[in-house]
């Protein structure tokens, strides 16, 4: 599998309501040790309907300006959320929550 | 404790990937994923590079246009991605460092073929620097 492919992908809710889509994914480096590294392991997607706004990243990491910017995208990305892999079922057609009240996305400290 | 906390397309997507001697590689244009067949969280195994990783990702014509160009050179319509495992891997920054050498590596074959068939056959192309 590609990590692209489950870029995009549509995710909806327990009851088949749309929740957005996958925005990006969420990597931990604490799987297994490949080398000098342990690898980079999903732990969840970040969904939501505004890809460009939140390929910026202001609706996860501490950036602050500009300012103009920075209002503008975190009002598109502020319905954001975060579903974790454990909630998550993915096939090649989607992901589906077993979840409707996702958390906010956790910022990146 | 947990680990370092990475967004794909935030944070190692489209970052350049250097070689030992901090000579530009590619770029990370996907990643090989390794899915446990006991169902826990798939992680990274490999660094994906070249037309046939991004093709697939632009989509559309462009992406069908670029791999279809990629496979021309090759001559191989299964021409497999440029691929550097996770094993190499020795610094994720702004850049990701590998533990070998670009030619080591050996995922420039495209840029190779277009060099030999398009670029020196340009009339004066072999005169370059001299």
């Amino acid at each position: 599998m590609r990590g692209a492919d489950l870029l995009g992908l549509p995710v909806v809710g327990p009851g088949g309501e749309e929740l957005g889509r996958v925005l990006d994914v969420r990597l931990v480096q604490d799987g297994p040790l490949l080398g000098a590294f342990a690898t980079l392991r999903i732990e969840g997607f970040v969904v939501g309907h505004h890809r460009v706004a939140s390929r910026l990243g202001y609706d996860r990491v501490d950036a602050q300006g500009p300012k103009p910017v920075w209002w503008a995208v975190r009002a598109l990305a502020r319905r954001n959320r975060y579903l974790r892999w454990e909630d998550a079922s993915v096939t090649a057609g989607g992901v589906t929550s077993s979840r409707a009240d996702l958390e906010p996305v956790p910022a990146i400290r | 404790m947990a680990g370092r906390v990475r967004d794909l397309a935030l944070h190692l997507l489209d970052r350049q990937v250097l070689d030992t001697d901090g000579r530009a590689v590619g770029n990370v244009d996907d990643v090989e994923l390794h899915v446990p067949e006991d169902g826990s969280p798939p992680y990274v195994v490999a660094i994906l590079t070249g037309p046939q990783a991004l093709g697939p990702r632009l989509g559309g014509l462009l992406g069908q246009w670029l791999v279809f160009l990629s496979n021309a050179l090759a001559r191989n319509q299964d021409e497999e991605p440029g691929r550097i495992g996770w094993e190499l891997v020795t610094d994720l920054g702004s850049a990701v460092t590998v533990a070998k050498s670009r030619v080591e590596l050996g995922v420039h074959a495209n840029e190779d073929r277009a060099r030999e068939y398009l670029v020196d056959r340009i009339p004066g192309a072999r005169d370059a620097g001299s």
